[in-house]
């Protein structure tokens, strides 16, 4: 039940990435209401599902939190960048980051829904699993990536607004909100992953210290945790100290936000301990 | 060399290891060499790629540690030189970040201000003690520090919060120490090790991991039973060792051991790692006698004596394998004729199969002949399985100081990146028409965070001072 309800959110999200798309083309106020309006059903509608989904694994005797497996995690990841996405526009009152964050909520359920390794089923925990770190672990880090995808849609947006004409350029590029602006966001945003993926790794290896008897054991998504937090440290250091700012921060936010993709996906092609997070 | 050339050398070095660009340097450098660490297969890993690789290319990269990067001298020196640097960094930054956390405030400025926007800058009627009393009830819901200085043309007022924003950043370079410090504490004076334990024996040795050699235990551990439960779709549900630890001779700590449930005792942890099935004590064994129509099926038990049917004479398992050259599962056995040289051989489950493969296998080799004691001819039923548990055994003084440094980084950052010490100047002065508000001030970070602070502040007094004092 709650994965036919999710499956139908996909085509939500994408009709929102449609309609924040067309409200940049075409420039018309309207669109961007409309998508606002689609994307915050889609995040209602999606918070249901989860819920439903939490509720009918009680139901089954196999009660967890719906966060143990790719198919969940991917779901929640969806979830996590939408919500972002609503915090940042209700918070900056420009919809331009929407037709940027969509399209990953969208590609993420999409990928749960309708990939044919995804299994949609609810799972038993196997025993690693059981431990109240679970929630607290898998919360911070996605919100951590979804944090770090809109720094990564804001560094695209970025990188698109250097390409401004001072004679004028297309809707597009015009409704996109002042460089400085997304460049501020930017690092923002980062450091509200920051803050998280620290707080995901230090869940993590807590929880590990009590599962495995060893709070480090260089597993390959600790150790890509590892890399993204270093390139992330980087980039703050950067900021902070040397002042860097514009396209050379954008490029490693885009670095940074292909790391954590690394550690998400990546990892489950490299042997190692966290094995039930890839189907 | 002379005291100058000594002093600029240590100069080029200090500024060397206070530059950002080399903790940009090494935290990429560490970055990659991780990623190297999760391509190339590590430790027990490397092994499999090694024997597909030419001998010279295998020891070539083993003597640059590829094969256990993460503990190499090279990936150590990297982690040291970043520590190193981070400690200078932050000892040549530091002075000036506790002058400023402890600079006391300078009251007579007229800096702040000039070029006020208009919003901040407004006339209002009433008298000027009534204004200050106002204004200082505004500014202590927010700001514990009030100072105030009056002069002849009126009164300035200085507040202040989040001085310790400035030292944020060293408690998180702090942190970090003491995450690193309590590794090496945990990898000198601590151990990691395994052990696997038969249900219903004992063991007070451990095998270590990173030297593969034994570590004797100051105490027995005994695993009285092993048990695991799998859901209905075959997944495990749980894996569940009772455990007893001994000392002197006495339980002195009994429990279940579970995933997720280490088990403490005397210092040293205890954690539910793996299991798996061996040969246990019992067997079937059936005997038939050359002539006789039926066979005998007798329940033995291991290292004991039974006599054969028919007073033929006696016979014993000494060892049982689950799975012996990879044929299945096999005794060996010792049969005691009542007079003459004892006979030994290995006794197969699956003998019809190693026929089918190998023609003539029992017949050539009579070691391996179930009928190699005559007229008897033996087979094996069954084993009886065991289980045994696997235990991941290990002792880590430095932990408490990893997860000291785990608390105070999440301050540091939150200090960092949320607080930033925000001053605020307020001007109350007399002019001919009135008094004259000003309203001013600065913080460290985050500019646009306290222009709104002061547009509040600001529009608040004015509301007030409407509101309290009417024309």
């Amino acid at each position: 039940m709650n994965s036919i309800i999710l499956s139908y959110i996909t085509f939500v999200y994408f009709a929102s990435f449609m309609l924040y798309l067309l409200m940049m083309v075409m420039g018309k106020e309207f669109f961007g209401r409309l998508a606002t309006f689609v994307t915050l059903v889609g995040l209602l509608g999606q918070s249901l599902a989860i819920v439903l989904r939490w509720v009918e694994s009680y139901d089954l005797g196999i009660g967890h939190a719906p966060l143990s497996n790719l198919y969940e995690s991917l779901i929640f990841f969806a979830w996590t960048i939408v919500f972002f996405y609503l915090l940042v526009e209700w918070r900056t009152k420009n919809r331009s980051l929407g037709a940027f964050a969509t399209p990953i909520a969208f590609l993420a359920m999409a990928y749960a829904s309708y990939s044919p390794t995804i299994s949609s089923q609810i799972q038993p925990l196997v025993p690693a699993l059981k431990s109240n770190w679970l929630i607290a672990h898998v919360l911070t880090c996605f919100f951590g990536y979804a944090a770090f995808g809109l720094a990564f849609g804001l560094s695209l947006m970025y990188l698109l607004k250097r390409r401004e004409k001072p004679e004028g350029s297309n809707v597009f590029i015009r409704i996109i909100p002042e460089s400085s602006i997304l460049d501020d966001m930017n690092y923002q945003m980062v450091v509200i992953g920051f803050l998280m993926l620290t707080l995901g790794i230090i869940t993590g290896s807590v929880w590990a210290h009590s599962a495995w008897g060893s709070y480090w054991s260089w597993d390959p998504k600790e150790t890509w945790s590892l890399i993204t937090w270093l390139v992330y440290a980087a980039l703050l250091h950067s900021r902070m100290v040397r002042g860097w700012k514009g396209n050379k921060l954008a490029l490693l936010s885009i670095i940074g936000f292909s790391c954590v993709l690394f550690t998400y996906f990546g990892v489950n092609y490299l042997a190692g301990l966290h094995s039930y997070a890839k189907s | 060399m002379t005291p100058s050339e000594t002093g600029k050398k240590s100069n080029v070095l200090w500024n060397l290891f206070t530059s950002v660009k080399l903790t940009l340097g090494l935290l990429i450098a560490l970055a990659i060499t991780a990623i190297l660490g999760t391509v190339i297969p590590q430790q027990e890993g490397a092994m499999e790629l090694a024997e597909r690789l030419s001998p010279g290319l295998v020891s070539l990269l083993s003597s640059l540690q590829l094969f256990d990067m993460y503990h190499s001298i090279w990936f150590r020196l990297i982690i040291g030189t970043l520590a190193l640097n981070l400690i200078i960094c932050s000892l040549d930054r530091f002075p000036a970040a506790l002058k400023r956390f402890q600079a006391t405030p300078k009251l007579d400025r007229s800096k702040p201000f000039d070029d006020l926007p208009s919003h901040r800058n407004f006339s209002a009627a009433g008298k000027i003690d009534e204004v200050l009393t106002l204004t200082v009830g505004i500014l202590k819901a927010k700001y514990k520090r009030i100072h105030q200085k009056e002069s002849e043309e009126g009164i300035v007022l200085y507040a202040e919060k989040g001085r310790l924003s400035h030292l944020g950043v060293y408690l998180v370079h702090l942190s970090v120490l003491i995450i690193l410090i309590g590794s090496i504490v945990g990898s000198l004076f601590g151990f990691e090790a395994y052990v696997n334990i038969p249900e219903g024996e004992s063991i007070n040795k451990v095998r270590l991991r990173k030297s593969q050699v034994d570590r004797s235990l100051p105490f027995d551990v005994r695993c009285d039973r092993f048990l695991v439960e799998f859901y209905d779709n075959g997944a495990p549900k749980e894996y569940r060792s009772d455990l007893a630890f001994t000392a002197d001779g006495k339980d002195a700590l009994q429990g279940p051991l579970r995933v997720n449930h280490p088990i403490t005792f005397e210092g040293i942890t205890f954690y539910q790692a793996s299991y798996g099935s061996m040969p246990g004590n019992r067997a079937q064994i059936s005997i038939r006698r050359e002539g006789d129509p039926a066979n005998a099926t007798l329940e033995v038990e291991i290292e004991r004596p039974y006599d054969l049917p028919g007073r033929g004479g006696q016979f014993m398992i000494f060892e049982a394998r689950a799975d012996f050259m990879k044929m299945g599962p096999a005794v060996q056995m010792a049969v005691r004729p009542p007079e003459g040289e004892e006979v030994r051989f290995w006794v197969f489950k699956n003998n019809d199969l190693i026929k089918e493969r190998f023609p003539g296998f029992f017949e050539r080799f009579p070691k391996f002949n179930p009928g190699a004691y005559k007229p008897y001819l033996f087979s094996l039923e069954s084993i009886e399985a065991r289980y045994y548990t696997g235990l991941q055994v290990s002792r880590d003084p430095g932990v408490l100081l990893v997860w000291t440094g785990f608390f105070l980084i999440m301050i540091g950052l939150f200090m960092t990146f949320f607080t930033s010490h925000r001053s605020v100047w307020i001007q109350i002065a007399k002019t001919k028409r009135g008094l004259d508000v000003r309203v001013a001030g600065r913080a460290n970070k985050n500019p646009v965070g306290i222009e709104r602070e002061l547009d509040r502040i600001a529009s608040k007094i004015k509301r007030k001072v409407k509101k309290e004092t009417p024309v």
